[in-house]
């Protein structure tokens, strides 16, 4: 075997020095990735756990109702033949009529938002068993169903609050630490009196005129969400500005947007970077109780608060409560986890008790 | 301005605000330079000493215009002529906008190699960001330079993909060298370039520094603290204290026959590597350095001058001709 001696040293940048010490802490890694790979697959939920069926064959012809609605006169429906299909009953009916027809349903074929009263015996909640892995909630609706789409709204109401809390906070503390002085002092008395603003009364307020939704909720989530991020990021420009790499770009003629962009918010990542977790955790959780206190996304949104809202009120059935508490400990211990990881890779000390 | 000068430093002042109390009212100032006149000839080292907060740093700041940047509220007076293209041009009474067009001649090399460098670009991106600013060459273009310039330093140019962290302090800074050159400028103010280096390094940069001098046609402004450096590469020596340049002369004649009696503390406080040798008398100073934010009245250096006289608080010596370019600023030495 020819030995081969000018094996080029690869050169790595800092972060991805980072990324890679980021990926020997498993902990860390393996719940970035489960978050990440069920984060992913919740967008396409719908070909899994939904009530449409991905694929019918109706008298020689095939429909999708994931595209396109159909009523249940049109597939041919006779029991409970009113609104649209409802394709777990016309899968058992083709199924006992057998000519052909058929029926290709996901592989839990239950709707976040469906109403099973005519399907179930008994008065809901109906506990889990091995068609409803969660049961139902009071107004028969899957939970386990819910749990899934709730996570998606989740995460996803979590990501956007954070993005654009990250860009404001980021956009304020720069400016604030860059340019120091005057605008500087009064934009910190301006930030203090901003964030002595009850968020809770604001929200209380605000959904008690209008009805809050994605949008808006987002809208007053990233109202007070910024603030955090942008004292770190005055502190990162206060300090980084003082360094002999700023006056060297200074010196060499760096115009001041160059400065900031190219010089000194990379090397203001680190707050960024590793705070991200934590904030997802805590915007996550904001929702969690919004819904739970009846100001959040509006009914019928599947939304774990609003879940644990059912259960604190139907407190003997354990479901209710336990479900989306689980899911939401699960997930929140995951992105703390991430959170530790990322924190740890990003310290310059090696150091790893927390592996 | 002279002819045979590339640089005029005329009566710079350099006050730092201290401010207190509720409402961060001036209470105080630190005169980190109190009026100081120096020139730089054309393609010589001056070399700039004294100790730690004697304001030498300062003066190689305020000289590239950047003290405004990291401290807004400085106090800075006097002129910095430099000779450009255009004429001879005061650099302090330039904004920083105005500044940017002349950024390409006069250039620093940091004291620190480790903070003077940007650890997320490579030191390809290092070197070649002054001829973004300065040039108009293309990619392929400054890929090229930055390639001869890195060998011009000393490292090879693949090294051009690697981050600054892979390098060790004498290698940074001579990254920190080859990107003070890429404009080919005419002045290059160096602050301390070695004191962060181990003694063996120090010497490989300051031979470099001295090789690339010649080559590239440089006017060095070379501040440092250790006397033994400065004499190697200076062809003048300027002894700054609390803010005063106190004595001025050519190199050799400094470094062996000072005159002002702070320089010659200072000398004799230089370490000789040379055990047997016990003829020279150490002259040792009482007490400490004054703050600037109080200096004493007339001499700053009187309060630990070990020849001073009652006249020495009344007036601030002026730089006194003693010998062959050789100025000091005291009265009562010869």
């Amino acid at each position: 075997m020819a030995e081969n001696n000018s094996v080029k040293k690869v050169s790595t940048s800092l972060l991805q020095k980072r990324w890679r010490k980021f990926k020997t802490l498993k902990r860390g890694y393996y719940s970035f990735l489960a978050i990440l790979i069920l984060y992913i697959i919740s967008f396409i939920f719908p070909l899994f756990v939904g009530r449409n069926a991905l694929l019918v064959k109706y008298n020689g012809d095939y429909y999708f109702p994931l595209f396109k609605t159909y009523m249940s006169t049109d597939l041919g429906q006779t029991k409970d033949a009113y609104g649209e299909a409802n394709y777990r009953i016309l899968n058992q009916e083709y199924k006992e009529a057998d000519k052909g027809n058929w029926v290709f349903l996901p592989v839990y074929p239950f709707g976040p938002n469906e109403n099973l009263l005519n399907e179930l015996e008994g008065n809901p909640p109906h506990p889990p068993s091995a068609e409803h892995f969660a049961g139902t909630d009071d107004r028969g609706r899957d939970v386990f169903a819910r749990l899934l789409y709730g996570f998606n709204i989740g995460i996803s109401f979590a990501l956007v609050v954070t993005l654009l809390s990250y860009i404001i906070g980021v956009a304020i503390g720069s400016s604030l630490g860059f340019y120091g002085g005057k605008l500087d002092i009064f934009g910190l008395r301006l930030i203090e009196i901003w964030s002595t603003l009850p968020f809770l009364y604001v929200i209380i307020i605000i959904s008690s005129i209008l009805q809050p939704n994605f949008l808006l909720l987002t809208f007053i989530l990233t109202l007070f969400g910024w603030i955090g991020i942008t004292y770190y990021m005055r502190g990162e420009f206060y300090r980084e500005k003082a360094r002999d790499y700023v006056s060297a770009a200074v010196s060499m003629g760096a115009e001041n947007k160059t400065i900031i962009f190219k010089h000194i918010l990379p090397n203001s990542l680190t707050p960024i970077i590793s705070y991200a977790p934590f904030a997802i955790v805590a915007n996550i959780f904001s929702l969690v109780s919004l819904d739970f206190l009846g100001f959040g996304l509006p009914p019928p949104t599947p939304s774990w608060g609003q879940l644990m809202q059912q259960g604190l009120s139907n407190i003997e059935h354990w479901w209710l409560i336990a479900t989306p508490l689980i899911s939401l400990f699960l997930t929140l211990l995951c992105i703390t986890f991430i959170g530790e990881a990322i924190r740890e890779a990003f310290d310059p000390k090696v150091y790893s008790r927390l592996r | 301005m002279k002819p045979e000068n590339i640089l005029e430093i005329k009566d710079l002042k350099v006050k730092f605000p201290v401010t207190g109390g509720l409402f961060l009212k001036k209470i105080a100032e630190v005169k980190a330079v109190d009026g100081v006149n120096l020139e730089l000839k054309k393609g010589e080292t001056l070399g700039l000493v004294g100790e730690s907060g004697c304001g030498k740093s300062t003066i190689g700041k305020a000289v590239i215009n950047i003290l405004k940047f990291s401290s807004p509220d400085v106090d800075i007076t006097g002129q910095v002529n430099m000779r450009t293209d255009d004429g001879e041009v005061d650099i302090l009474s330039l904004s920083n906008n105005e500044m940017r067009k002349y950024r390409g001649l006069i250039q620093m090399i940091f004291q620190d190699p480790y903070s003077s460098l940007n650890a997320r670009l490579s030191v390809g991106q290092i070197i070649e960001e002054p001829l973004l600013y300065h040039t108009k060459m293309n990619k392929s273009e400054r890929m090229e330079r930055v390639a001869w310039l890195l060998e011009k330093v000393g490292l090879q140019a693949e090294q051009s993909k690697r981050y600054p962290h892979e390098f060790s302090g004498g290698q940074r800074q001579r990254i920190g060298i080859a990107r003070a050159l890429a404009t080919n400028p005419k002045i290059i103010i160096a602050d301390e370039p070695v004191s962060a280096l181990d003694v063996s390094i120090q010497a490989q940069v300051i031979n470099l520094m001295q090789e690339l001098q010649s080559e590239f046609d440089l006017s060095l402004l070379f501040v440092a603290h250790d006397l033994s450096v400065v004499e190697h590469i200076s062809s003048r020596i300027a002894v700054m204290y609390l803010g005063n340049i106190v004595e001025i002369g050519p190199g050799y004649d400094i470094y062996h026959n000072p005159i002002h009696p702070y320089s010659r503390a200072l000398l004799s406080a230089v370490p000789l590597p040379n055990p047997k040798r016990k003829d020279k008398e150490r002259v040792i100073l009482k007490g400490d350095v004054p703050t600037p934010m109080n200096k004493p009245s007339g001499c700053g250096f009187r309060t630990r001058c070990p020849i001073a006289k009652k006249e020495c608080a009344d007036f601030v010596p002026p730089l006194e001709l003693k010998k062959t370019d050789h100025f000091a600023a005291c009265p009562y030495v010869q």
